[in-house]
């Protein structure tokens, strides 16, 4: 419980300094892109991580993948309806989590796209955070180049594998 | 003067070069001078047996991947070794001095005893002493290799000899195992898994199995690095937001973070061989590419590089950073020597070269290879010696990482 107060605080520290991002203290309806973490690549990257859950059930391909351009993290305005689904699903039941999982294509350097899997992760955790999940029930986890899902080496499947994916856990 | 004092004097201008402030253009200038000496090995009386036999010609393949020597016929070359070897019980007995054709002198004169099942290890390490005799710089023979591949279906770690040799597989935990680098004193290995279902830094003692994480935070937890003295790690984590770089001291557990980028993200840190500065990758300029910043912390100073992206770098004891960076559409690894700014592309051709990790003689690279979508382990000669593969195992091969010594 410490923790999670801890963590509470840290998020309220946060939603002041970034007063437009309002963290866990979401006004409804109204969403304006400067309003929603994860869309200009700036300052929601200080919201610390809560604790890893445990070894629960978890459940995956439960909502479509959130794409991404070329070596960027930014949340299109094309993906943030598959994000706000997510969110609905997590307002209704309290006792779920998600781990967002963030992946890169192919290209480039192994070591880097570790990194860049992680921004493209937070940058989805941050926009539900922006749409009032609190974050404490949000994990990342990076793949980077390393567990693609489309298995070939052309555009498509390029883009495919740029991507974050939701896995719920209980 | 007798050719192969020209040679040593070479090799000692090369050294000079080396610790002084402009190493590449050293490299080039000894290059064009040439660098190999005639080696005869025709004195040294091997026995019959399969295990002197095995030694003989180990001993001849890494004479000759060390860059310096050429194997010549009987009184020929500028050195001359002497010397037996023979089997006694378990047991491979080998004599070997060394001559220089100038000097009566032998430069060196040793006795070995080690076990017949393992000649191949004991060439390597007779090679090295050759090549440390002759040129005084240290060989690349008795190092080893760990890298990354995939044969299994999954990615593990194994380890293999310089000559791609002796091949072991380290780990069998059918996750995803990455990065592998290691410690100062050879003896460990730090690498990344997602044993735990996320990204975590392990530390692996090789000889007792032993393993334990020492990074687990939540979120990102990858590419550390160990000082050179062994007491802190460099590595990249994401538990306050963002992935930053952070040392973290092995002993107190204390961490420090170095970078606050929040539009950026970092990865890949490599120590300079005085340990007071880091190298990595960031970036903060819309495309990764090399910072250096002091091992506690301020102002980052952006490092020259030519490609579109500057990745994967690792400063070795030289003071010479290796790198890889992205030309033309493709991956190749450059040399950079971060006193001058200099740079010089080592790999060519088709393919992408990356993630290079120095050799111990500091004229070696191990990286790898892609090409058709698959990927192998080669060696590259900053000295221009054609490229040799190293992995003709079947899978993909990647991410090598050369032991200190």
């Amino acid at each position: 419980m410490k923790k999670f107060k801890s963590l509470l605080i840290v998020c309220l520290c946060a939603g002041v300094a970034l007063s437009t991002t309002g963290c866990g203290k979401k006004k409804k309806g109204g969403l304006r892109d400067g309003d929603i973490g994860g869309l200009t690549g700036t300052d929601i990257y200080r919201n610390p991580l809560g604790a890893r859950p445990g070894e629960d059930m978890e459940y995956a391909r439960q909502f479509e993948p959130v794409y991404f351009a070329y070596d960027s993290s930014q949340v299109d305005a094309s993906e943030r309806g598959k994000i706000e689904g997510v969110a609905e699903s997590l307002r209704r039941s309290a006792n779920t989590g998600v781990i967002v999982e963030g992946h890169c294509d192919e290209r480039g350097s192994r070591e880097y796209n570790m990194a860049l899997g992680e921004r493209r992760a937070l940058a989805v955790r941050a926009y539900l955070i922006g749409l009032g999940i609190d974050g404490s029930r949000i994990q990342t986890k990076s793949f980077g180049e390393e567990s693609p899902s489309a298995p070939g080496h052309d555009e498509e499947s390029w883009r495919l594998n740029r991507r974050a994916e939701f896995v719920l856990f209980y | 003067m007798k050719t192969h004092m020209k040679h040593i004097l070479i090799a000692g201008l090369f050294l000079l070069a080396l610790a002084g402030s402009s190493a590449l253009a050293q490299i080039r200038v000894t290059k064009s001078a040439g660098t190999k000496s005639g080696i005869d090995l025709t004195g040294i009386q091997a026995a019959g047996d399969q295990a002197s036999a095995l030694f003989m010609t180990t001993l001849r393949e890494d004479l000759v991947r060390s860059g310096w020597f050429t194997i010549t016929g009987r009184g020929q070359g500028q050195f001359r070794a002497l010397g037996s070897v023979s089997l006694r019980g378990g047991s491979l007995r080998v004599e070997c001095q060394l001559y220089s054709t100038a000097a009566s002198r032998a430069l060196m004169s040793q006795s070995y005893d080690h076990a017949a099942n393992d000649a191949r290890r004991l060439a390597h390490r007779v090679a090295d002493d050759i090549v440390y005799a002759a040129t005084g710089r240290k060989g690349i023979a008795s190092g080893r290799i760990a890298m990354v591949g995939n044969a299994s279906g999954h990615k593990e770690l194994y380890l293999c000899d310089a000559d791609g040799g002796n091949l072991v597989q380290l780990t069998s935990d059918r996750t995803v195992s990455i990065a592998p680098k290691w410690s100062p004193d050879g003896r460990q290995l730090l690498y990344t898994s997602f044993l735990k279902r996320f990204p975590d830094v392990y530390l692996v003692t090789l000889q007792s199995g032993n393993r334990t994480a020492i990074a687990n935070y939540p979120g990102l937890n990858t590419g550390a690095a160990m000082s050179p003295d062994g007491k802190d790690v460099a590595l990249i984590l994401s538990k306050d937001g963002n992935p930053e770089l952070y040392v973290k001291n092995l002993r107190s557990g204390r961490l420090t973070r170095i970078t606050e980028t929040p539009r950026a993200a970092e990865a890949s840190p490599s120590w300079s061989p005085d340990g007071q500065r880091i190298v990595y990758v960031s970036d903060q300029t819309g495309k990764p590419h090399l910072y250096a910043v002091s091992r506690s912390g301020g102002r980052p100073e952006r490092l020259p590089g030519r490609g579109s992206e500057n990745v994967a770098p690792d400063w070795g004891r030289n003071g010479l950073i290796a790198f890889c960076s992205r030309t033309g559409g493709n991956y190749h690894v450059m040399v950079l020597d971060p006193r001058t700014g200099e740079t010089r592309q080592i790999s060519s051709g088709y393919g992408d070269f990356e993630d290079p990790s120095w050799a111990p003689d500091g004229r070696h690279i191990v990286c790898s290879h892609a090409q058709n979508y698959r990927s192998r382990v080669i060696i590259l000669d900053i000295m221009g010696d054609t490229p040799v593969a190293l992995t003709d195992y079947k899978g993909d091969w990647m991410s090598p990482a050369w032991s200190p010594e």
